[in-house]
């Protein structure tokens, strides 16, 4: 019950609120980066023009072309790029597949298909985006759905508009014909009854009335260049139409504010001015006219009557007539105006007298008959406007006269306008004073009215009647618009009959009368649109919760974070310069060799001089750009080269405006204290991977800095660094302390680069290179320096020179002859020179360091060391290597106390296994709602199912970091959507299979979170990574290794179109070795073939040569997954060259075939337990828990099991697997061997074809694959703790036993059926399945998902688990840390299963077990158990155990 | 055998009729065992084949019924998360809670034999015994309880699941008897400990009963 107010919003007291205030300098910083970056495009690429002048595109998801490429065009062609979608400054989205949520919120955008974009291009001109709108319901009959509101008071209508209600198209159709069909008996109502009851209509006029014009110009533009589009949508026919009458603004939805500005304008209107107002009028008509087709239609002299069934003055009850006709009407309409040109003329006619009925009803649907004053009022109007419109040539309309009578009783009606909230607004009437009767304008509008209007458009005051057109349009410009959504009914622009019809051109529309009209001639366009997004109120949250909701909510936005963030770019290309690094391998091996233009100078210059010392055995170089952010940014200023300089992205005085619910000395007090506590350990030196959050800066910090910058300092230079300011350290801070400090923005571009110059650099030396940051590599240069017989002075000091060269920017080489003493030297070395750590110095070198300068020493480490007395690393080597491994355990003691003494036996590795891979996100995560986090978690896990997928691994294990706001520290912290201080909260867990599933994970994911049970508002970051990579398992590293799994990697890595194709060719190689238990043997018997059979030709390797080759149905994703565990894949005979195969030696060939023949059994093996046994594709739906026995197969055959889809075409499986095109790097592509490009253009083009079944597959395979790969993995993981526990380990825990097959998760395979065994999506699954049970599937997966029973080392009875504890604990005097730690998680897991009864027991059994135990370790095991489930317990229910 | 899921109709009253039931045995029961109401007013009853206590005054059984028959519509909808009984004492501050901790499967399904179209008698003898085990265990459970000081009352708070609530207010069950917001103070237990009774799973539902103890319970 408690738990219903916390959900509710509390957006104004967070803090958050200011975050528009943010945004808006961020996007407008992004803005200005885009400018700066557009002449530079365009210098690089000659053709530029400005075709997309005013269109301001933002891309949503996937596109081809990609975003940045998109980019690059708007950049050339003279538009804008959004990289946040803006409502009211994006003018299209580009997106080439929406969700169908998104569709809803973007209902009245623009959003089309990039291939406007590279069209548009082609052409020459902007097309109209028309053609290319991404669904064509789009721009539908969807008006802003008035009803809703109706009731509301006239100052909640403003506030209410904003909220999208776009839901209804039909129903606002109606409502409007209504009103416009009432008769408007009550013209003399007095002005304030009408308030009330219009309060809902007068949100629409005011909508309307912002956008109209503008937009209309700019759409109508774009729609000229085609207006033949066949379009059914009213969107698309008035680009023709607004040929016809090129002063109306056409564009349908659009159109509609004008209508609505109409009846605004009327009602300022005195009466004496009725017949004089033919702007007003006719704007309203002209939209009709779109809609209408001239046959349905007579014209009728007056509206109210020309319809049957608007005519007819009708009560509200026979809305519901109306609605269905004027809906029909309108599609008649459209179609009608599609056809002809003529017939667009008449049907403009028609529809001014139509439109007359139906736009001002638009409005009010229910209120009709309440509200007879106001309809009539506008149907006057409306036939005002025909009279116009008669004037132009039309032959239908039978008589314009009859109009003006009409027109004439609006003025009667115009009193009662006023009252609408639209008729308030200041715009409105202006207009109509300024256009048509200035003079007559006697009486300026209610000033009651205004308020309304200047909420949306605040500088407007109504006017004394303007004096002329052009002033009037001058101080409109100015005013925000907001859109309505497309309604093809309104159409005020027209009022004009002398330009618009006859002009086709939107230039002539802002001659427009309507002052309604001159608002929406703002001079840019795109202003006009992002009023619109405003206006629409897809996201019914208050503007400032909008970035919230959306923060949290849309699908999109990690990846779009990800996207966005420009630190996390430089992150990954760390990860960039190593896939470079192994390309240079590969390409290498590719080519036989590779040139090293470096290397053949420096061989050069020695031959000249002569050859000194040989170097040392093994030298390894460590090459490190001497503050690279700082010198990167002022390599083109000259001025700035040896001042204080620090890269921030503040460039201000340092200070800023704090914001509220921000307390910064709090946070200093914390940090200063968590600082002190630490001890300092300031780094010396290093760029950007140093620059960590806040902390540690912080104890520079002054008591006063409460409203200095908080911008982060990337990097400084050495200048700067002498006055004390350190890399991290926020800009405000830093300027205190050196007042003369210089700022240089971020530029990526060039930091990406100089990187790569410098990598290049490296890599024209040796292609032993590792990277490990952007400006930070290591070389393993003893061959080289063995080949070249130099020293290793002179080739640092010629790579050196090499880099300053070729990058303006000086490099720091510290050499030595391990990584460890090469880092080190080249702190010695830095800035700008090179340092040779020779090994006789090394002792002495080392001892005066401090440990905290050693790599892995941590500021908390240092302080545990601290603790034990040890700064130095000459302390440290004074410490026994037990006790180091004592306290920090057996690895890392190791490896202490081997980098004090400077030993390092690390490899310089081009390439690295990843150890996890994880996604993080502690910047403005700010939830309100538990789904929002809950949304969050899956999205984040999407973006590691992303990560993980794109480096082509599965992980098992979860971890959940989170971040909560530590309890009393401040809501809101100093730094703009920081974290604040937090509590580092982290909770793991295993899956039974490996995975790369987002949903899998996410689901795991949610209920970690949920067991954590925090406060959703005081999350402030979440981070979440996967471990026990299958990648990292399969193949262990050896120093040779990389070259054999290289080019595979590249692939997956680099080219993710091919990598799926290119691994199906490896897994449809049936494996010999396929049983963990095999493995080693195996493995002894079939040497590495890749590495035997590359060699040779270096085109072998590439097996996508024969990819095309109609493989077994083995072929599928899970084949695919399976198999990449494996270490050794045979490629099966069919993609073997046999020449090839024939250069083997004999042993090595026999090997391979033997392996052949080995699989061929298997195959047929498997195949007959399969065939049978696989299904239809239906009934596998249906049954989809039919895996031949699992006993019968060897494990690794697990791939087969997969069932195959017998329907399917071979291809199905890789097509499914193919990235979308636009992902495709196309370089990476181009680099690709022919045959493998053409197998993937035909493999895309084939999918194309074979989507629609495609897509059928994929909602079926994610239930088949859950089962298979979990039967598989769990086997297998099994097996393998059998063979691979360490020796020690081994026999000592029972609980590491393999246990008796009763409880063991063997048993559980051979019974796929028991639900509890296997995973979330099986055990749905399993369930008799029905038809909807199984559309339940998806949905509650993601909820519910139902945890498989708790089992401590397999065994979950309770028996079972007694003897398991007995047994462990009698057997073993000493028990295993790992051990304990898994008991733990049993009896955690079991509190999250709410099995408290058999915690209970467990935890009394153990109690009465360990306490008895002789060893009192065993008791501190107890209490350390007992700790750490009272803890979980705690936590979960808010008491502890009673322990009796 | 076909298989009747949540969705079918009444499955859920299904659930909501047994552990209503339940729960009114056991609120007997445990006002009984915990003594919060004089032994006298109790009589002896079979229920689940084992012996129980219930009251015999009529305004209490009322209260009880009818707190039930509110509890009920939250129960056949999955709502309620935990059903709460607080025995508290003179000063209204909680001694006891007996927790009540119901899950119910997301996704139920149960075989339901075709000739008698009702829920197979397997079914309903396996979760009886379940329930009978709960029931025992109330019954013994003051072995590990302190006593209550004397002066006790007892109340029945029900936390919900998320919006709940808000349909609660809406639909009143019986008028005059709405669900109030509990007190923190009805809610929030100083120092407590926790003493699990019993777990039951069954296919239909699945439930934990716990009793939250006050560590100090004479002050």
């Amino acid at each position: 019950m408690s738990r219903d107010g916390r959900r509710k919003r509390d957006r104004d007291d967070n803090g958050w609120a200011s975050m528009g205030g943010y945004m808006a300098a961020k996007v407008s910083k992004l803005d200005e980066q885009f400018k700066m970056d557009a002449p530079r495009e365009k210098q690089k690429d000659g053709a530029c023009s400005s075709i997309f002048a005013g269109v301001a595109i933002y891309v949503n998801g996937y596109t081809d072309p990609s975003a940045d490429e998109l980019r690059r065009l708007m950049m050339l062609h003279g538009g804008l790029f959004h990289m946040y979608y803006s409502r009211s400054k994006t003018t299209h989205i580009i997106t080439t597949n929406l969700p169908n949520s998104k569709i809803q919120e973007l209902r009245d955008q623009k959003v089309v298909r990039p291939e406007w974009i590279t069209d548009s291009i082609k052409a020459g001109h902007l097309l109209s985006y028309l053609q290319y709108q991404l669904y064509a319901k789009q721009k539908g009959l969807t008006f802003p759905s008035v009803c809703v509101r109706q009731g509301q008071e006239a100052a909640g209508l403003i506030h209410g508009q904003t909220q999208p209600s776009h839901s209804l198209p039909v129903p606002s159709l109606n409502n409007l014909i209504p009103v416009l069909n009432n008769p408007s008996p009550s013209l003399g109502k007095p002005l304030s009854s009408h308030h009330t009851p219009i309060s809902s209509h007068s949100i629409l006029h005011i909508d309307n009335l912002l956008p109209q014009p503008n937009q209309c110009n700019p759409l109508s533009g774009d729609l000229n260049p085609q207006p033949s589009h066949s379009l059914p949508l009213a969107s698309h026919l008035n680009p023709q139409s607004r040929h016809f009458s090129p002063g109306h603004c056409f564009l349908s939805p659009y159109s509609s504010n004008h209508l609505y500005s109409d009846p605004g304008h009327i009602p300022h209107h005195p009466p004496s001015q009725g017949q004089a107002k033919p702007g007003c009028i006719q704007p309203l008509a002209p939209a009709d006219t779109h809609l209408q087709t001239p046959g349905p239609i007579p014209a009728h002299p007056s509206h109210e009557h020309s319809k049957p069934g608007h005519a007819q003055p009708q009560s509200s009850l026979s809305f519901s007539n109306h609605l269905q006709h004027s809906y029909r009407d309108l599609d008649f309409r459209l179609n009608g105006s599609l056809l002809t040109y003529d017939k667009m003329r008449t049907a403009q006619i028609n529809w001014v007298q139509e439109g007359g009925g139906e736009d001002p009803c638009s409005v009010r649907p229910t209120r009709g008959a309440t509200d007879p004053p106001l309809t009539n009022g506008h149907a006057h109007p409306v036939n005002g406007a025909l009279k116009p419109l008669d004037l132009s040539p039309n032959p239908t309309l039978p008589t314009d006269t009859p109009l003006n009578p009409d027109r004439k009783s609006t003025g009667g009606s115009v009193s009662l306008h006023p009252a609408s909230p639209l008729s308030n607004s200041p715009l409105k009437s202006d207009p109509p004073k300024l256009l048509h009767s200035p003079p007559r304008n006697p009486t300026p509008p209610p000033v009651s009215h205004h308020r309304h209007h200047e909420q949306l458009a605040n500088e407007q005051q109504p006017k004394p009647p303007p004096p002329t057109y052009q002033e009037a349009t001058a101080a409109l410009a100015s005013r925000p618009l907001v859109l309505s959504p497309p309604k093809p009914r309104q159409s005020d622009s027209p009022p004009e009959k002398p330009l618009p019809l006859d002009n086709p051109n939107r230039s002539t529309s802002p001659v427009r009368l309507n002052g309604s009209h001159h608002n929406a001639f703002t001079p840019n366009p795109a202003p006009l649109e992002t009023n619109n997004l405003s206006a629409i109120p897809s996201n019914p949250a208050t503007p400032d919760s909008d970035h919230q909701s959306v923060l949290a909510k849309t699908g999109g936005i990690i990846s779009e974070f990800y996207s966005h963030s420009r630190l996390h770019h430089i992150s990954t290309w760390r990860s960039e310069f190593s896939e470079y690094v192994n390309t240079l391998q590969s390409r290498r091996r590719a080519t036989g060799g590779a040139t090293f233009p470096g290397r053949d100078r420096l061989k050069r210059q020695r031959r000249e001089g002569s050859s000194a010392a040989p170097g040392p055995q093994s030298c390894i170089l460590h090459v490190d750009m001497d503050c690279f952010f700082v010198s990167v940014g002022i390599r083109h200023r000259p001025d700035l080269k040896g001042k204080p300089v620090a890269v921030t992205s503040n460039r201000g005085p340092g200070r800023v405006a704090q914001r509220p619910g921000v307390d910064r000395q709090l946070e200093l007090q914390y940090y200063q204290r968590k600082y002190s506590h630490a001890g300092v350990s300031e780094r010396k030196d290093g760029d950007l991977e140093e620059m960590t959050s806040a902390e540690s800066h912080v104890s520079h910090s002054h008591p006063d800095t409460t409203c200095l910058s908080m911008a982060e300092i990337a990097s400084c230079s050495y200048e700067a660094r002498q006055a004390g300011v350190r890399n991290g350290m926020f800009f405000g801070q830093a300027k205190q302390l050196c007042p003369s400090l210089q700022s240089v923005p971020y530029d990526f571009q060039a930091y990406k680069e100089v990187a790569l110059a410098m990598y290049e650099t490296l890599a024209s030396y040796t292609h032993n290179i590792e990277a490990l940051s952007c400006d930070e590599a290591l070389v393993d240069c003893s061959a080289l320096l063995a080949e070249l017989g130099a020293t290793p002075e002179e080739l640092a000091s010629a790579i050196r020179t090499d880099v300053r060269e070729r990058t303006g920017c000086t490099a720091s080489v510290g050499m030595g002859s391990n990584i460890l003493l090469a880092r080190m030297a080249t702190r010695k070395a830095k800035p700008d020179g090179q340092y040779l750590l020779r090994s006789e110095e090394v002792d002495d070198f080392i001892r005066d360091h401090r440990v905290t300068s050693l790599p892995g020493v941590g500021r908390s480490m240092g302080a545990k060391l601290a603790s034990l007395g040890v700064r130095s690393c000459g302390d440290l080597q004074q410490v026994s290597l037990q006790q180091l491994q004592k306290e920090f355990g057996p690895r890392t003691g190791q490896t202490l106390f081997r980098f004090c003494r400077g030993l390092d036996d690390r490899p310089v590795r081009s390439e690295k296994e990843r150890k996890s891979v994880s996604a993080e996100m502690n910047y403005n995560v700010r939830f309100t709602q538990v789904d929002e986090a809950e949304s969050f978690l899956t999205n984040l896990s999407m973006e590691v199912q992303k990560r993980l997928q794109g480096a082509g691994l599965r992980g098992r294990r979860l971890t959940l970091k989170v971040m909560v706001r530590k309890v009393g520290a401040p809501v809101e912290p100093s730094k703009y959507g920081g974290h604040g201080i937090c509590d580092n909260l982290a909770r793991s867990v295993t899956l039974a299979q490996s995975t790369d599933s987002g949903q899998l994970i996410g689901s795991e994911v949610i209920k970690l979170f949920h067991s954590m049970r925090l406060e959703v508002q005081d999350l402030r970051g979440v981070g979440l990574q996967v471990q026990l990579l299958d990648g990292a398992h399969s193949a262990p590293y050896d120093p040779s290794g990389p070259k054999t799994r290289s080019i595979r990697d590249m692939l997956l890595a680099q080219r993710p179109p091919t990598q799926h194709n290119h691994t199906d060719l490896l897994a449809d190689a049936p494996v010999a070795d396929s049983t963990t238990n095999q493995g080693k043997s195996s493995s002894a018997r079939v040497p590495p073939p890749f590495s035997t059979l590359r060699p040779p030709s270096p085109a072998d390797p590439i097996p996508g040569t024969s990819k095309e080759e109609p493989l077994p149905s083995t072929r599928t994703p899970n084949h695919v997954r399976t198999r990449l565990n494996l270490s050794i894949e045979v490629p099966s005979p069919s993609q073997v060259d046999r020449s090839v195969l024939d250069a083997l030696p004999a042993e090595l060939r026999e090997q391979v075939e033997r392996s052949w023949t080995h699989r061929e059994k298997e195959r047929s093996h498997n195949g007959s337990h399969h065939r049978p046994s696989t299904p239809h594709p239906s009934s596998l739906l249906s049954s989809p828990s039919s895996p031949p026995t699992p006993a019968a197969l060897p494990v690794g055959t697990l791939v087969l099991q997969i069932p195959n889809q017998p329907g399917q075409p071979g291809s199905t499986g890789i097509i499914l697997e193919l990235p979308d095109f636009s992902q495709v790097d196309p370089e990476v592509f181009a680099a690709l061997p022919r045959e493998l490009q053409e197998e993937l253009r035909s493999a895309y083009s084939r999918r194309e074809t074979a989507q629609a079944q495609g897509i059928i597959m994929e909602q079926r395979n994610p239930l088949l694959q859950l089962k298979q790969v979990g039967v598989g993995r769990v086997k297998r993981r099994y097996k393998k703790k059998n063979t691979n526990s360490s020796p020690i380990k081994k026999g000592l825990s029972p609980l590491k036993r393999p246990h008796p097959p009763g409880n063991s998760p063997a048993k559980a395979l051979q019974h796929p059926l028991r639900p509890r065994d296997l995973s979330n999506g099986l055990k749905l699954e399993n369930g008799p399945s029905t038809s909807s049970l199984k559309q339940d599937v998806p949905e509650t997966l993601s909820k519910f998902t139902p945890r498989p029973e708790p089992t401590l080392a397999g065994a979950c009875d309770f028996t079972d688990i007694r003897t398991l504890l007995r047994e462990w604990v009698t057997t073993i005097s000493e028990p295993m840390e790992e051990d304990i730690l898994q008991v733990v998680k049993y009896c955690t897991d079991l509190i999250e299963d709410k099995d408290l009864e058999k915690l209970d027991l467990v935890i009394k059994y153990m109690k009465r077990l360990m306490q008895q135990s002789v060893e009192s370790v065993w008791s501190m095991a107890f209490d350390f158990i007992l700790d750490n489930v009272q803890v979980v317990v705690q936590q979960t229910y808010g008491s502890t155990l009673k322990i009796t | 055998m076909t298989t009747l899921t949540r969705q079918d109709l009444n499955f859920g009253q299904v659930v909501a009729d047994i552990l209503c039931e339940f729960l009114e045995v056991a609120i007997h029961l445990i006002l009984y065992v915990r003594e919060v109401y004089p032994s006298g007013i109790f009589q002896k009853r079979k229920k689940y084949n084992v012996p129980v206590q219930m009251s015999c005054h009529p305004e209490l059984n009322q209260y009880i019924h009818d707190t039930l028959h509110c509890v009920k519509p939250l129960i056949e909808k999955n709502d309620a998360e935990k059903v709460v009984v607080v025995i508290m004492d003179k000063e209204h501050h909680p001694v006891e809670r007996f927790v009540f901790e119901i899950s119910q499967p997301p996704l139920l399904s149960i075989r339901v034999d075709n000739n008698t179209s009702a829920i197979s008698d397997t079914l309903l003898s396996h979760v009886e015994q379940l329930l009978r085990a709960v029931i025992l265990k109330i019954s013994v459970c003051d072995a590990v309880l302190e006593n209550n000081p004397p002066g006790c009352t007892f109340t029945v708070l029900v936390h919900t699941r998320e919006a709940a609530t808000r349909n609660m207010e809406k639909v009143q069950v019986i008028k005059d008897f709405p669900w109030i917001v509990a007190d923190e103070q009805e809610v929030h237990m100083q120092e407590p400990r926790l003493i699990p009774l019993k777990t039951m799973t069954s296919d239909i539902v699945k439930m934990q009963l716990y009793v939250e103890e006050r560590a100090q319970k004479a002050s």
